[in-house]
């Protein structure tokens, strides 16, 4: 390219820069034509430099000659070089076959590590593509709403946000909406997971219910396998099943017509009118046993109390429904209804509320937003944030993954210099030479596309069971999965196969065959690769060993009860008088029984619900968490307590009196608990219940909180029944003690169901969601630790092949392995070491303000952590380094310098 | 009566013709940047190298013209131009047009001409 123009030296520069310009072009541009068009940009050139000026010249140089790349120029490449291609495709394939095969545990490494990267990203893309597809298979999505609650919460109310959200709402609601709105086309309440016990013939199991209303079977795509959509609901006791109940109950007896029994607080006959199809894993909604709203308890005074919040509701609108009309007529039937009680919530306040602030507003959320609306709470509600933070993750794998990749190919092709030389004496051209390493690459990242793929469908199972989804691999997923697969392999393997090859291409044959020849791969930007790489998986490591220690801390703590061998027994009466009852006979019957310890009742286990009471004392807004107990609730649990004692049931007036918390006892600065009195009914004639005992604090809550105020009473009429049997066994032998309870409730009430659970099970499942992450970012350190250390043995490999000659002359002076050994391993122990000071600030960050923030109760972040998550990664990164070092300490110096 | 143009098969762009004409003008001179610099002189228009260059690959295709490698000069780094020159094929091509135009110009009414 040493063209002559008659210019002065000092413009050597520029000619420089314009000769980079024109050796693209030549690249783009086909070689016949190539000529001519050069000579007329620098003829142009020079002419312009006379004119115009330099600088103006240049500028239009490059900007014609950009225009060069147009298909008019660049299309006329294609016919010259596909008759090579189509000749040589076959030996391209024979050779690369070849070399795959004769390097097969590089090859291995080399496409497995990209199958990792893709496999990941995969997942995560399934992951996305599924929480985006939540909710959106039903017709009606975009005008079926979710109408919420807004309301002014004075405890909260100089917060930022002093707003409740919620979508419970009132019972009468949706037919109100739907007789005067004329927007309104269906609506439909809906209430799921109620437990009610399903009798058939002679079969009885406690099922999960789901009250709604006739409307929706229109509103929502769930199809119905048998019964009619228009008719289902006419009357209050059909009932809708699911296929599963069906087999379960009926077997291959078509249910249609048969009547059932389900006691849900009193028993109530209903009638089979209808088969639905199962809601798929991305539904919003779920359902076993559809039976019509009016079934539910209290639902006559519930319509017309418009106080009480006890229901979600889903309304259709009209296609041409305006949404702005909608919510102002919203705001009108608020004020038709809820007026007076709105006035008097705004009265009655502890705390001044601005008349501009409304006290109560409806809102409403279309269909396909309800699952990533987090400040609603719903079941299987996400969040958004999940999705950015695994697609980060996903995309700085599949990042180092691919540069992995690059590295890897350019440490065995480096071995090739004298095929390449070979072969370009032979006659084979440059392009060739590209085309061939190019296309060795590429079979390489497609074989990983493969394997990448088989990973996905293999892991899938696993992966839908931490992420709580239901993904299955349709068709068409298939098909979207392994084009995008192929597109990113093809591109990765191109790159890959680029770098080699116009580097290897450029040898002179002469120069490689006859053997004084040394050259250095170049991989420069191996290094910063390698630091965040392992930035990367040190961040992870330290992340995910802190939330296992964090899960550790939370199921090892000790709450300040005893939670182990205490099963938890649902009393299935009601809610009555029949609840204590039952806890009565168990306790007398198993009294003599040598396997059960104690036996107690209280109105709800830990993590099933709870009581909160709010009152005001001395025009204070204050409040309590309450348990129903009785007399052997805190001995079963092992509550310590303070002061005071324990109820009794000898003592009449204990059903008066109340336990309190140390908690309560702050909240009400109280110096002498037991002579005080807590007026929780806001009794204005009495003192109010008698203090009669102190508990030590405990963790009736979970983790996450603080010890609140609480209290536990034995009044039945006013905090509640026994509902909740607690039985501790007294050996380790739980499946034994297990059943011997099962049989002694089966002999005591033969016509009630006998479900359990354990209550160190109810405790851990408050931290479900935590576990999950934790799993998910173990899987994630999982992939990016491997990922990591192929990288690392890919330039650990570049590096041994560079410096194979200086090892060969070192060995000859007399250095001995371990020499060796060092020289070869020190930097990457400092690469190591940057990564790790990189990766442990912002590990802390993110630990700190993302994951612990949410528990009151954390483990505290210890310099062993890093030291050890340090320690740990150093030396994962040395073995892995090793293998170079100790095989190009190995070599025999004559091997290496016998060219010289 | 109308009188049917007949037009060949092939059809040349206004932008192709103009260059093959260029072509023709030119004779040994005809390579890329002299015909960008022949239509800004003759006609005061502002074209783009590239596309002359398409052009002419598509005229060369086409048959209208071929081509050949100059000699080597002082200027142009040295390198040499690819000269085109206008192929018997191109000379009739360039004669249809002309005449079909002709043709037509002839079919525009008369009243028309006394008006302008």
């Amino acid at each position: 390219m040493d063209y002559n123009l008659n210019h002065s030296q000092s413009k050597n520069q520029s000619n420089r820069s314009l000769d980079r310009w024109l050796r693209f072009l030549e690249w783009a541009c086909p070689s016949a034509l190539y000529e001519g068009i050069e000579g007329d940009l620098l003829e142009q050139y020079e002419l312009d430099v006379l004119t115009i000026g330099e600088r103006k010249a240049k500028r239009k140089f490059i900007w014609t000659l950009i225009k060069f790349l147009r298909p008019g120029i660049i299309l006329r490449n294609r016919f010259s070089l596909s008759i090579i291609n189509t000749i040589m495709i076959g030996n391209y394939f024979k050779v690369a076959t070849r070399n795959i095969l004769k390097r097969k545990f590089y090859s291995f490494i080399n496409a497995f590590g990209l199958s990792i990267g893709l496999a990941f990203c995969m997942l995560i893309a399934l992951y996305i593509q599924d929480e985006k597809e939540f909710d959106q298979f039903h017709e009606n999505k975009s005008s079926i709403y979710r109408i919420e609650e807004k309301s002014f919460d004075t405890w909260r109310h100089d917060s930022v946000d002093p707003y409740n959200r919620s979508a419970w709402i009132q019972t009468g609601l949706a037919p109100t909406l739907k007789d005067e709105l004329p927007e309104v086309k269906y609506a439909t309440r809906y209430n799921s997971d109620n437990r009610g016990i399903f009798r058939y013939e002679e079969k009885v199991f406690t099922e999960s219910l789901t009250y709604v209303d006739a409307d929706f079977f229109k509103m929502f795509s769930f199809p119905l396998i048998k019964g009619n959509a228009d008719r289902i609901f006419l009357d209050k006791s059909e009932i809708v099943l699911t296929p599963a109940i069906v087999a379960k109950y009926f077997g291959d007896v078509d249910p249609i017509g048969k009547t059932i029994r389900i006691d849900d607080e009193g028993e109530k006959s209903y009638t089979v009118t209808g088969v639905i199809e199962p809601a798929p894993a991305n539904s919003s909604i779920h359902y076993d046993i559809l039976i019509s709203q009016e079934n539910r308890s209290y639902y006559e005074r519930n319509m017309n109390n418009w106080g009480n919040f006890n229901t979600p509701t889903f309304v259709q609108l009209n296609s041409d429904a305006d949404l702005t009309t909608f919510k102002t007529n919203l705001d009108k039937v608020i004020d038709k209804y809820m007026r007076d009680k709105l006035e008097k919530w705004r009265k009655e306040a502890t705390v001044q509320i601005p008349m501009d602030v409304k006290m109560f507003e409806y809102e409403f959320t279309a269909l396909p937003d309800w699952h990533l609306k987090k400040e609603i709470s719903w079941e299987k509600v996400s969040d958004p944030q999940y999705s950015i933070i695994l697609g980060g993750i996903a995309f700085l794998i599949m990042l180092i993954a691919c540069i992995n990749y690059i590295s890897l190919s350019l440490t065995t092709s480096a071995s090739r210099r004298i095929e390449v030389g070979v072969r370009k004496v032979v006659g084979a051209q440059r392009n060739q030479l590209v085309y061939q390493f190019s296309f060795e690459s590429l079979m390489l990242s497609l074989a990983s596309m493969v394997i990448g793929f088989g990973l996905v469908v293999l892991f899938l199972p696993a992966f839908n069971e931490y992420t709580e989804k239901g993904i299955a691999l349709t068709m068409s997923k298939s098909i979207q999965l392994v084009s995008v697969g192929f597109i990113l392999s093809s591109i990765v393997g191109l790159l890959a196969g680029s770098y080699p090859s116009l580097f290897l291409s450029r040898f002179k044959p002469a120069a490689v065959l006859k053997g004084g020849f040394t050259s250095r791969l170049q991989a420069g930007f191996t290094k910063p690769l390698v630091v965040l790489q392992f930035a990367l998986s040190a961040f992870l490591i330290i992340s995910s060993v802190m939330m296992y220690r964090q899960m550790q801390y939370i199921t090892t703590k000790d709450l300040g009860y005893s939670k182990e061998q205490v099963l938890v027994i649902p009393t299935q009466t009601g809610w009555n008088e029949q609840a204590n009852r039952a806890v009565e006979q168990v306790r007398a019957r198993t009294s003599s029984e040598p396997a059960i310890a104690s036996v107690t009742g209280t109105s709800s286990s830990f993590n099933q619900g709870y009581s909160r009471y709010g009152y005001k004392i001395k025009g204070e807004q204050k409040s309590a968490y309450v348990y129903a107990v009785d007399p052997s609730y805190i001995p079963t649990l092992d509550i310590q307590m303070v002061a005071g004692r324990n109820f009794d049931s000898a003592i009449a007036s204990d059903t008066m009196g109340v336990i309190v918390n140390e908690a309560l006892v702050r909240d009400m600065k109280w110096t002498d608990p037991l002579n005080e009195y807590l007026n929780w009914r806001e009794d204005s004639v009495g003192l109010g219940s008698p203090i009669i005992g102190v508990v030590k604090d405990y963790h009736f809550l979970s983790l996450e909180q603080k010890f609140e105020p609480m209290f536990l009473s034995m009044d039945k009429k006013n905090i509640g029944y026994l509902t909740t049997l607690m039985v501790r066994l007294k050996s380790k032998d739980l499946a034994g003690g297990l059943g011997k309870v099962k049989s002694i409730w089966m002999e005591l009430f033969p016509d009630k169901p006998f479900d359990y659970t354990f209550l160190d099970e109810d405790v851990a499942k408050q931290y479900k969601s935590y576990q999950r992450w934790m799993s998910i970012m173990g899987l994630a350190t999982g992939f990016a630790i491997l990922i990591s250390c192929l990288g690392l043995f890919g330039l650990a490999g570049i590096n041994a092949v560079n410096r194979t000659k200086e090892i060969g002359i070192r060995k000859v002076m007399g250095a001995d392995l371990r020499a060796i050994f060092i020289l070869l391993n020190r930097q990457f122990i400092l690469l190591a070491f940057v990564a790790f000071c990189l990766a442990a600030p912002l590990s802390w960050w993110f630990i700190t303000t993302w994951y612990l923030k949410d528990f009151t109760y954390k483990v505290a972040m210890t310099w062993e952590l890093f030291a050890l998550s340090m320690g740990a990664g150093l030396l994962l990164a040395l073995v892995t380094v090793s293998y170079h070092a100790i095989k190009a300490a190995l070599i025999n110096p004559a091997e290496t310098l016998k060219y010289e | 009566m109308t009188k049917r143009i007949v037009m060949n098969k092939d059809y040349l762009g206004e932008f192709e013709e103009l260059v093959l004409t260029m072509v023709g003008i030119l004779q040994e001179e005809a390579y890329g940047n002299a015909i960008v610099n022949e239509i800004k002189e003759r006609l005061g228009r502002e074209s783009n190298l590239s596309a002359v260059h398409v052009t002419l690959y598509r005229l060369e295709d086409k048959g209208y013209v071929k081509s050949s490698m100059g000699g080597a000069t002082n200027t142009r780094g040295g390198r040499r131009k690819r000269i085109f020159s206008i192929t018997n094929a191109g000379l009739a091509m360039l004669r249809t047009m002309k005449e079909a135009r002709t043709d037509l110009w002839k079919l525009v009414p008369r009243l028309n001409y006394d008006l302008l």
